[in-house]
């Protein structure tokens, strides 16, 4: 039993904000230019982004909003309505309410009637750990429809006030802004069936590695700047004192990142191991991160083991739609179709990276037509 | 005369010796992860690190510094003359690494350690197990296998001049008089895996002598990182 994707839709709000106009957004820290914008604007390459807050502050579009406009716009494209659903599932890092889980928000504004319904929360992966569940619960019988929607809205969490809110400039380090030049907003959704429909993908398998055992946390919401503080967010006596401590900053432990890669590859090497990937047969390669992050001894010793997937296999739109965490592969999967690049018969390895505590997904994909 | 033009980086590997260079990357991203759980280690990536931790971390790599000249001047000479071209490149190495541990044994004092405790301490039981196997490997007639020693024992020097090293200053509150051991090995690290690349081609010329490479690595990596868990166990 396999499942099938045979629709796919995206959500970016408001107009794409170019690198000069991010911090015209989300505000000048009290009042002062960012003095690491541009370094890390560099280095992570994105060119065009786009935020559901306005320059004010204000939220133009809830994640909700884009999550249902995602799951609409994919269901535009099927003769499926809504009513013909039988599995919601959703995935996001932050939902609009901490409760109930977001699943149930997008289902109230979807209005799809007596859903299965399911809630992945987690970082980037999250969203393959939701399709993998819908996958799943097609390939078990148990359902013939699943909806899957993955949205982000960072954005909020990224306004001058919050860092002003944690002790401004002087608190802002590399750790605490990275992700402030990083992240973006936007949703994706994808609709699986148990049954090719015209052109299609069938997922051949789906596959991850969490490796929250071997390593600590790596990008985290909750624990306060101090890190002699072993307290988390809510055992603060308020949630202001816990934003004061910065334990509401989104961070990352860039010394930790760099894991990322090698765990990537870890991952593939052990599918390769046990038969399941055979990368000379890879027509597509669709990741969260662009090739250049794997450059150097890794990248080398890839190449001469015969397990590099050649550049112009790679495909990724990081750079013109920015990082949506676990929205990205959804929105770069039905860009990649739209835009036709895949041929039937052609196969498609899409990998999702996620730097929160180390998981690594994988999804093996192949073009058919019905 | 030199013959080790042979053990160059090839342009491609042999089939097998792919094969083999993924099994070694899986072996080396497993020890990589057990070392994200040794306590030391651990400390050090959650910023606990102590100017302590960074005296007994030396005081325990020494023997297994001073006596790894030993195992690979026991390994150059278990070669036959069929080998001769791996035996040259491994006199090579015994020559580079066998008086390391004298830098070792300045950092400890830079860093405020007497020169005769880290001189009289014994080898932790792990390094015990981790220089007990390298000398019975390197015993055996043409121990091909010992490349697999050297690709984690060559990386643990990557390792820890690239990721260990400044963390460990910044942390135990020290110069860089006290890490130069430490950074050593970050330089050259591009040749040494060329010549890595050169002797997999050499010596991962049958299954059986790959597993072998393979399985040496797996063993060498769990006695490592043993002798890290056995901080001042003696």
């Amino acid at each position: 039993m396999t499942a099938f994707i045979t629709s796919t839709g995206r959500f970016l709000p408001g107009p794409a904000i170019g690198v000069d106009e991010v911090e015209d957004v989300l505000g000048l820290v009290e009042g002062k230019p960012s003095r690491l914008k541009r370094r890390i604007l560099k280095s992570n390459g994105i060119e065009t982004r786009h935020y559901a807050i306005d320059r004010t502050g204000r939220t133009t579009h809830s994640n909700t909003d884009m999550g249902v406009a995602a799951a609409e716009a994919c269901l535009e494209e099927s003769p499926l309505e809504a009513e013909d659903i039988g599995m919601l599932a959703c995935a996001t890092s932050q939902g609009d309410l901490p409760l109930p889980g977001f699943g149930s928000m997008v289902q109230g504004k979807l209005g799809i009637p007596s859903v299965e319904l399911l809630s992945a929360h987690g970082i980037c992966s999250s969203g393959t750990m939701a399709l993998k569940a819908a996958y799943n619960t097609l390939r078990l019988g148990d359902q013939d429809t699943a909806l899957v929607v993955s949205s982000e809205l960072s954005s909020r969490m990224l306004k001058h006030t919050r860092y002003e809110a944690a002790g401004g400039h002087e608190r802002m380090d590399f750790q605490t802004e990275f992700l402030r030049w990083m992240l973006s907003d936007g949703a994706g959704a994808m609709l699986l069936e148990s049954k090719p429909r015209g052109r299609c993908l069938r997922i051949d398998w789906m596959r991850s590695f969490s490796h929250a055992d071997a390593f600590p946390v790596c990008m985290q919401i909750g624990s306060p700047v101090d890190r002699e503080d072993s307290r988390t967010w809510q055992d603060f006596p308020t949630y202001g004192e816990a934003e004061a401590a910065g334990a509401l900053l989104i961070r990352q432990d860039l010394r930790l990142l760099e894991n990322i890669v090698k765990l990537g590859v870890d991952g593939a090497l052990r599918l390769i191991e046990e038969g399941t990937l055979d990368i000379q047969q890879i027509s597509h390669f669709l990741c969260h991160y662009s090739s250049h992050h794997f450059k150097g001894k890794v990248y080398d010793m890839l190449e001469m083991a015969g397990a590099l997937i050649p550049e112009d296999k790679w495909y990724t739109n990081l750079y013109t739609r920015g990082n949506t965490g676990c929205a990205s592969i959804f929105i770069m999967l039905d860009e990649f179709l739209r835009d036709g690049r895949a041929a039937i018969g052609e196969t498609i390895l899409c990998m999702v990276p996620e730097s929160g505590r180390f998981n690594t997904a994988y999804m093996h994909l192949t073009l058919v037509e019905a | 005369m030199t013959q080790t033009a042979a053990l160059d980086r090839p342009d491609v590997l042999t089939p097998l010796g792919q094969e083999t260079l993924r099994r070694l990357m899986r072996s080396w991203f497993d020890f990589e992860r057990r070392l994200g759980k040794v306590p030391i280690l651990r400390r050090l990536d959650n910023g606990t690190f102590t100017r302590e931790d960074h005296l007994a971390l030396l005081r325990n790599l020494r023997p297994q510094v001073v006596e790894g000249a030993r195992w690979i001047a026991r390994c150059a000479s278990s070669f036959d003359r069929d080998h001769a071209d791996v035996r040259s490149l491994v006199i090579g190495h015994a020559q580079d690494e066998h008086r390391d541990y004298e830098v070792l044994e300045r950092d400890y004092v830079a860093l405020g350690g007497e020169i005769s405790d880290i001189q009289s301490r014994p080898r932790n039981i792990g390094t015990e197990a981790l220089h007990g196997y390298l000398m019975h490997r390197a015993s055996q007639p043409n121990p091909v296998d010992l490349l697999g020693a050297m690709w984690i024992i060559e990386g643990i020097g990557d390792k820890m001049a690239n990721n260990w090293a400044d963390q460990i200053e910044e942390l135990s509150k020290c110069g860089p008089e006290a890490t130069r051991f430490i950074r050593y090995h970050g330089e050259n690290d591009d040749s040494h895996l060329d010549k890595l690349y050169g002797m997999l081609d050499r010596t991962a010329t049958t299954p059986e002598r790959a597993d072998a490479i393979v399985k040496t690595s797996k063993v060498v990596a769990r006695l490592y990182a043993l002798q890290l868990e056995e901080i001042d166990h003696v």
